[in-house]
């Protein structure tokens, strides 16, 4: 026993030590088999497909085949096939502040020409912006600094759209929305979609839910169920988790809804109407390019709107059509026409009620 | 606000159904939880345990397109992830804070990893939904058949073992000895009982109940996986044990207390909600656990005596060995 005595805190430290090391391992994968650690895999690698091609790094906060997550992920890769980027992925990154900015410093001090952190991440991504002024950075959020640019996110514009049709396809006159997090994409999208639902049909009451959570699926399915015991039978959803849970909530009860960001009509071709397609291949290829170009800095605000092809309401075809009145779909489409002239603006709002 | 919605007949409904599915997967992890702690072991990898068993249950179910399969590889995942907390703590006899720590840290990694190389760049795999099962006449008892009696097989197959765990603690040989563990290693040492192996086997339980838990999360409810998808429950499940003073009936209660105020809090706000938020969301996220604290606070205060087993937590070493 003495000798088992002794045997045992190594024993402990080096299970410990064997999980670290998995555990740096798995934070990063992702079809490239990349890995986020940091200066090992530093500036001195030359794996390049083109003497021109921007060192590329994207960092998500989901899996990659999560419908946010997927559309950025999908959006790099095709960059990576036309020879545009030299591709480096970390898929499921910490959310939280603090993980999340050491993925990106790791990508920063390895010699990367660009770090897109795709989530809502000024926090954590001004500060590595800051140690590292020559490193090109993109994320989420309000204000641009030097170096570190923004995605726009023009979703509400689809949403307005896909509320139209909503507000045409509701049986019961309450239509509802459910987002992981009140941050600016989500209540401008939710406030959009009822905007445009009223808009076809003045009687529409919205319900909507932020559930404070971007991961809990099960939460976020019975705040739809919940929803739709209230009547309502148009659901939208904003986040991976609210989108998944939506999926099985309006299955359940055979409700319609919309999907989110990725092309969804597959997970549920009888109820999914359309889905609210973000495309992030414009922003992408322009920050690439920009950074080429030594153009990047000062950094901006990247915007592709619903007419430059940031975002578009893509519809299902195996959705019943008889279920959108065409009278409603005519009108849509005219005012899609009239967002892409620039005649009509759908009213952005961020936060508040925006009266 | 129209409270009728909520606490109206259908609403009642409503929320109880909803109740049951968010606490279900919570609750038999918490019970495991209980007989891994009545046995002296603080097992922390709780969640860690969950959540490699909703990624075992989910590929099982996806590759074999059967729910049973699923649930097997789901318990199974579970009570291979108690192993190696038992290897570690009870075998190796290490620090079991850490322990249960690095396994939760290891199963987030690589059940994110695993399915990521699965399915990394596709869309969202599903697993075939199971249909709900309603029993003949129960199930037509008004309000009460509808949320107790017309849920998914799976369901009844966890309150069903959820009851043989209590009884296996509470009113068995094999129990008795779990909880002597617990509380009096040494004694029970000196009355001939294996201390480590019934350490070892209450881990394996506690695996196989986290694992069960997952399994009722990915199979049944949400059909599908994704990376953290347990969202914390097995933490909570922890804290509930301390809540339910480690009694098996007192934390199954907690739990799905906790539960039915989970879902009150996310149906007033589906029923309340207008696209403004007057009154902060955040502070109806905390309403589970400010009632859960209330509750834990009073209990603790009315209590006699503290309930926890003595021996939690500290490595056992037989005394004739030095």
């Amino acid at each position: 026993m003495r000798r088992a005595r002794l045997r045992a805190p190594v024993a402990g430290l080096s299970v410990i030590a064997v999980v670290v090391v998995v555990l740096s391992a798995c934070g990063s994968s992702g079809g490239d088999g990349t890995t986020a650690s940091g200066a090992s895999t530093g500036a001195g690698t030359t794996a390049s497909s083109s003497e021109k091609a921007v060192k590329m790094a994207l960092v998500l906060p989901c899996g990659s085949s999560d419908p946010w997550c997927n559309q950025g992920y999908n959006a790099a890769q095709k960059l990576k096939s036309e020879g545009a980027v030299d591709l480096r992925v970390t898929t499921s990154a910490p959310q939280d502040t603090a993980g999340a900015s050491q993925v990106i410093r790791q990508y920063a001090q390895s010699g990367e020409d660009l770090v897109i952190a795709y989530s809502t991440w000024p926090d954590a991504t001004n500060p590595v912006g800051e140690k590292f002024p020559d490193v090109n950075f993109a994320t989420f959020g309000i204000k641009p600094t030097k170096n570190v640019a923004l995605f726009d996110e023009p979703i509400y514009q689809g949403a307005y759209l896909a509320g139209m049709l909503a507000g045409g396809i509701t049986k019961s006159n309450v239509i509802s929305g459910a987002a992981g997090q009140d941050v600016p994409l989500c209540h401008a999208e939710m406030q959009a979609f009822e905007a445009g639902a009223k808009r076809t049909n003045p009687k529409v009451k919205q319900l909507t839910t932020y559930l404070g959570d971007w991961n809990d699926v099960a939460k976020s399915q019975q705040a739809i169920n919940g929803q739709i015991s209230q009547g309502s039978d148009v659901v939208l959803a904003c986040g991976g988790a609210q989108a998944n849970g939506m999926i099985q909530a309006i299955k359940q009860h055979n409700v319609s809804g919309f999907g989110y960001v990725s092309d969804q009509s597959s997970s549920a071709p009888k109820n999914i109407v359309g889905t609210v397609i973000y495309d992030p291949y414009p922003y992408l290829k322009k920050m690439a390019e920009d950074t080429t170009a030594g153009t990047f800095q000062p950094a901006k605000t990247y915007s592709f709107g619903l007419k430059e092809g940031g975002v578009k309401l893509q519809l299902n075809p195996q959705y019943s059509a008889a279920e959108i009145p065409p009278k409603v779909k005519t009108e849509m489409e005219k005012v899609q026409q009239e967002i892409m002239d620039g005649s009509f603006e759908v009213p952005y709002v961020p936060t508040g009620n925006g009266s | 606000m129209d409270w009728s919605a909520i606490f109206g007949g259908s609403g009642l409904t409503v929320l109880f159904s909803s109740a049951i599915l968010l606490a279900m997967p919570t609750a038999l992890a918490a019970l495991g939880e209980t007989v891994a702690e009545r046995a002296g072991v603080l097992n922390l990898g709780l969640e860690g345990m969950m959540l490699s068993g909703a990624m075992g249950a989910f590929l099982g179910a996806y590759y074999t397109d059967s729910p049973v399969v699923g649930a097997l590889c789901g318990v199974t995942v579970g009570v291979l992830v108690g192993a190696l907390m038992a290897f570690l703590s009870v075998t190796l006899k290490t620090e079991q804070v850490i322990n249960g720590i690095a396994i939760v840290l290891f199963a987030q990694g690589i059940t994110a990893f695993l399915f990521e190389k699965l399915f990394g760049g596709s869309e969202q795999p599903t697993i075939p939904d199971i249909p709900d099962l309603k029993i003949p006449l129960l199930g037509d008892i008004p309000g009460v058949g509808k949320v107790l009696f017309d849920q998914n097989a799976l369901l009844y197959a966890s309150g069903v073992i959820a009851v043989g765990v209590w009884l296996l603690l509470m009113r068995t040989r094999f129990g008795l000895s779990i909880r002597a563990v617990g509380e009096s290693p040494q004694a029970a040492d000196a009355a001939a009982v294996n201390v480590s192996r019934i350490r070892w086997r209450a881990l394996l339980i506690c695996g196989g109940m986290a694992g069960l838990g997952g399994t009722v999360l990915v199979i049944g409810n949400l059909n599908l996986f994704q990376p953290n998808v347990t969202a914390g429950r097995g933490w909570v499940a922890i804290a509930l044990v301390i809540f339910g003073r480690w009694n098996p009936l007192l934390v199954f209660g907690g739990t799905f207390l906790f539960g039915f105020t989970d879902a009150l809090q996310v149906q007033v706000r589906a029923v309340s909600g207008g696209t403004s938020t007057d009154v902060p969301y955040e502070l109806f996220q905390a309403l589970p656990y400010l009632i859960t604290l209330a509750v834990l606070v009073i209990a603790t205060v009315f209590a006699r005596r503290s309930a926890q087993p003595s021996a939690l937590g500290i490595p056992f070493r037989k005394e004739a060995s030095r």
